[in-house]
């Protein structure tokens, strides 16, 4: 563990050193480096216990793909925010990497925390340099209000769970992911447990987002640079969904009946986001609220606990992670041309960027959850688990993934297909640096597809 | 002000803090507090401008009133059970008089209305011996009443935490501000005082380290208005990304150290089966966290190249000496990981 670890930590004072000649090339191979070395997580004993241990970090098959996901996001990030920190001053590039690094510092300890109180002193951790990329480097106004939502959303939901672990660490002494789902959980008070079970899950739940309390998600996703949304969307949402996951397990007998509501609402939240983004006209808006649809698919299949449920959760949320973080590179490399979100700005650009278009295309697919990709294999797992569950969710996630194909589908026809505008003079070719970084999305998405047994979690 | 004097004041502020700190009998600890009232007064004033004026004559009303209940709550406390001694405190109605006085003197809600105010006419350095110094000898007082019943502390810290929190709201002076925040994290601290009085220690050195801080930033700049933290980025960049940290971490975010306190008090308000409390203070510390935040966004998020938010004024005097503030903003910073040793090294 530590050997990912302290070089993270290490390519800290590397930035500041290094001469501003080699900083981005020096940064993204040490950072692909770490995410290499990552992978060896991957090759854990297939039991369902944990490894790589140490006193205080822990790796077991929940944690160990979204730990390998965090650490392949940082040379992604790095290499998306080349182009647009170009023209700023030396020391506010290193920051911004800075920043970068010290959040998969955050993250890679928070997946490996063994003790409650240690994962929510990382998850309220990874909330700060998230800040300062969401408002310092975001491009319009909007973006202090999309700070300060972001921010408080989250804190007014996690002061809660922080109470609730204090309460749950004086009833059981300890709150060791080791030892607390074999101590046995007393509460006399049947109100008093309910709202304690309400503080332990309200954090998760805003984080994912749970439909209800989604309304940060669009804002923190649009304004922000390209490195910030795509570390949003693709790992920091699954924080929520991975904190549901360890606390769930110690929240029984109660969760059978106290779950409903939010299941629920997640499954609403499937087909109203979906129907939001079928009517969006900003490129960013869309790919965020189809965020908050397929987070609120693993919300749901988290929340019914059955092992396909949770499988198919944690390969939805790799796979998500991964599209999600594709379609935004695909939509920051209209942004850095035409300086606008605005889809009907630049479309047709199949026949302007070809290549693009392909990697638009698989990404659209991905998106829509096309077989054989691991997206629909999440999908259908979560499908056909919460049909176990209930035979009338079957109406509302089939008419989500109905509608999931339709805005994918309208996405893709409005940005590449039709006639070439009038007003798109000249558009820069697609740099060999952005088809990189898409190879370097969907290649492990389609890699995948082969041995998915790495994203299967316990069930392995 | 001339030397002579300015010294004679700064003995005077420090012989009275350690009167109170030294006595055992109620008029030698009320004689303390008023030595450190009368020195401080001339210090408030030395600009002679009408507002320093009318600033320390609200100071004098507020804390004249406050010594002159602690007199009478003491004195009648030895009416009723023959005890000068601080420590013998018996009496529930003289305790709750004197906690309720020595409340006044720091300056907790419900009793908070002259704090802003008088902060606001002061000069910064004689604003941080307000919110700092001033504030040590009635917490010690206070602490040493030992209290049974811990009501009235619970009442006052609940509402000193809200307070703090919604009045800074709308403030654009950055003292003003400072005065708010100061009441809320007495708040915090008269919230835990009757339950471990160690987690009030060090609830309240923290504070005074972060307090320090944040003055120190100031000071150095000379900024008292939010418009003019936007110009910080020309005069001494670095502050740019330690203020908004020293910002956060009075807030409570972790894994900065201003977490500290707030997670220790959680944990022993909880120990204690005042869940629905603890969720309260936490909850309401929000509020002051939205201007935090917003002096942050103030000061560097908004940042050029994006539209700068001030014009660039006149740097005059640049020599600084940094060495106090860089150790307690580092302090203020990267503390939390060693929260264990400290916490072995307070008295719990």
């Amino acid at each position: 563990m530590l050997k990912i670890l302290l070089p993270s930590i290490l390519l800290l004072p590397s930035t500041w050193l290094i001469s501003p000649k080699y900083l981005w090339t020096t940064t993204l191979s040490y950072s692909l480096l770490i995410a290499s070395a990552s992978l060896m997580w991957l090759a854990a004993p297939a039991e369902t216990g944990w490894s790589f241990l140490n006193c205080l970090m822990a790796s077991d098959p929940v944690s160990t793909p979204l730990l390998v996901l965090t650490c392949w996001l940082l040379p992604l990030m790095i290499l998306a925010s080349q182009n647009h920190l170009m023209l700023e001053p030396t020391n506010r590039q290193r920051t911004f990497i800075s920043l970068l690094i010290s959040l998969q510092i955050f993250l890679i300890l928070a997946f490996s925390a063994t003790e409650l109180i240690m994962f929510y002193i990382m998850f309220e951790a990874t909330l700060i340099p998230t800040l300062i990329i969401i408002t310092r480097w975001g491009n319009q106004m909007e973006r202090l209000n999309a700070g300060t939502y972001f921010l408080f959303y989250t804190l007014a939901g996690s002061l809660p769970l922080l109470i609730a672990l204090l309460l749950l660490q004086n009833s059981t002494g300890t709150l060791s992911f080791f030892t607390i789902p074999y101590l046995p959980l007393t509460c006399s008070d049947p109100w008093a447990h309910k709202i304690w079970w309400t503080a332990c899950l309200l954090a998760f739940l805003v984080k994912m987002p749970l439909y209800g309390a989604h309304l940060w998600l669009p804002k923190a996703h649009v304004e922000p640079p390209i490195a910030g949304s795509m570390v949003l969307a693709a790992v920091l949402l699954k924080l929520g969904g991975y904190g549901m996951m360890r606390i769930l397990i110690i929240l029984d007998p109660i969760s059978k009946e106290l779950s409903y509501p939010f299941i629920i609402l997640a499954l609403w939240g499937v087909i109203m986001t979906g129907s939001i983004c079928l009517r969006q006209t900003d490129l960013k808006a869309l790919i965020a609220y189809s965020s908050v649809s397929h987070m609120g698919l693993v919300a749901a299949a988290i929340l019914i606990q059955t092992p396909w449920a949770f499988t198919g959760a944690l390969i939805l949320m790799i796979a998500h992670g991964l599209t999600s973080s594709a379609l935004f590179c695909l939509a920051n490399t209209n942004y850095e041309r035409t300086h606008s979100r605005t889809m009907l700005l630049a479309r047709g650009l199949q026949t302007l960027l070809p290549l693009t278009a392909v990697w638009w295309f698989i990404a659209t697919l991905a998106n829509l959850a096309l077989p054989p990709l691991p997206n629909l294999m999440g999908e259908l797992m979560i499908i056909t688990s919460l049909f176990k569950w209930s035979m009338w969710t079957l109406i509302l996630t089939g008419l989500g993934t109905l509608i999931t194909a339709g805005y994918s589908l309208y996405m893709f026809l409005t940005t590449q297909h039709g006639p070439i505008p009038n007003h798109l003079i000249s558009i820069n070719p697609p740099h060999s640096r952005e088809h990189l970084l898409l190879t370097l999305h969907l290649l492990p998405l389609l890699l995948l597809i082969l041995k998915p047994e790495l994203l299967w979690g316990w069930s392995a | 002000m001339a030397p002579p004097i300015y010294s004679a004041l700064i003995i005077s502020l420090g012989l009275g803090t350690t009167m109170t700190f030294a006595s055992t009998h109620w008029y030698l600890a009320w004689m303390g507090i008023e030595i450190n009232t009368l020195a401080i007064i001339p210090l408030m004033s030395q600009n002679h401008t009408p507002r320093a004026t009318e600033a320390t004559t609200k100071y004098f009303f507020a804390q004249a009133t406050a010594s002159a209940t602690l007199l009478f709550a003491s004195i009648s406390n030895a009416f009723l059970t023959g005890e000068w001694d601080i420590l013998q405190t018996p009496n529930t109605l003289t305790s709750s008089l004197i906690t309720l006085a020595l409340a006044m003197k720091i300056g907790l809600a419900p009793l908070h209305s002259w704090m802003p105010e008088v902060m606001q006419g002061l000069s910064l350095l004689i604003g941080l011996i307000l919110s700092t110094w001033q504030k040590l000898a009635p917490l010690y007082l206070i602490y040493q009443i030992q209290p049974t019943n811990s009501n009235i502390f619970i009442t006052l810290g609940l509402l000193s935490i809200i307070v703090g929190g919604w009045g800074g709201f709308n403030q654009v002076q950055l003292r003003k501000i400072l005065a708010y925040s100061s009441i809320a994290h007495l708040g915090w601290m008269i919230l835990i005082l009757s339950f471990s009085p160690p987690l009030a220690l060090l609830t309240i050195l923290i504070y005074l380290m972060m307090t320090f801080s944040l003055f120190s930033s100031f000071m150095l700049t000379r900024t008292t208005h939010i418009n003019s933290l936007a110009t910080t980025w020309a005069k001494i960049p670095i502050l740019t990304i330690s203020t908004p940290l020293v910002l956060l971490s009075l807030g409570g975010l972790p894994p900065l150290t201003g977490f500290m306190p707030k997670w220790l008090i959680l944990q022993e308000l909880t120990k204690q089966d005042l869940a629905p409390i603890a969720t309260l203070a936490a909850l309401s510390s929000l509020f002051s966290l939205y201007f935090y935040l917003r002096l942050s966004y103030a000061m560097t998020l908004t940042m050029p190249p994006n539209n700068p938010a001030g014009t660039l004024p006149w740097r005059l005097n640049t020599r600084h000496n940094t060495t106090m503030m860089s150790l307690t903003t580092t302090s203020t910073i990267c503390l939390l990981p060693v929260t264990p040793a400290i916490m072995a090294l307070l008295p719990f």
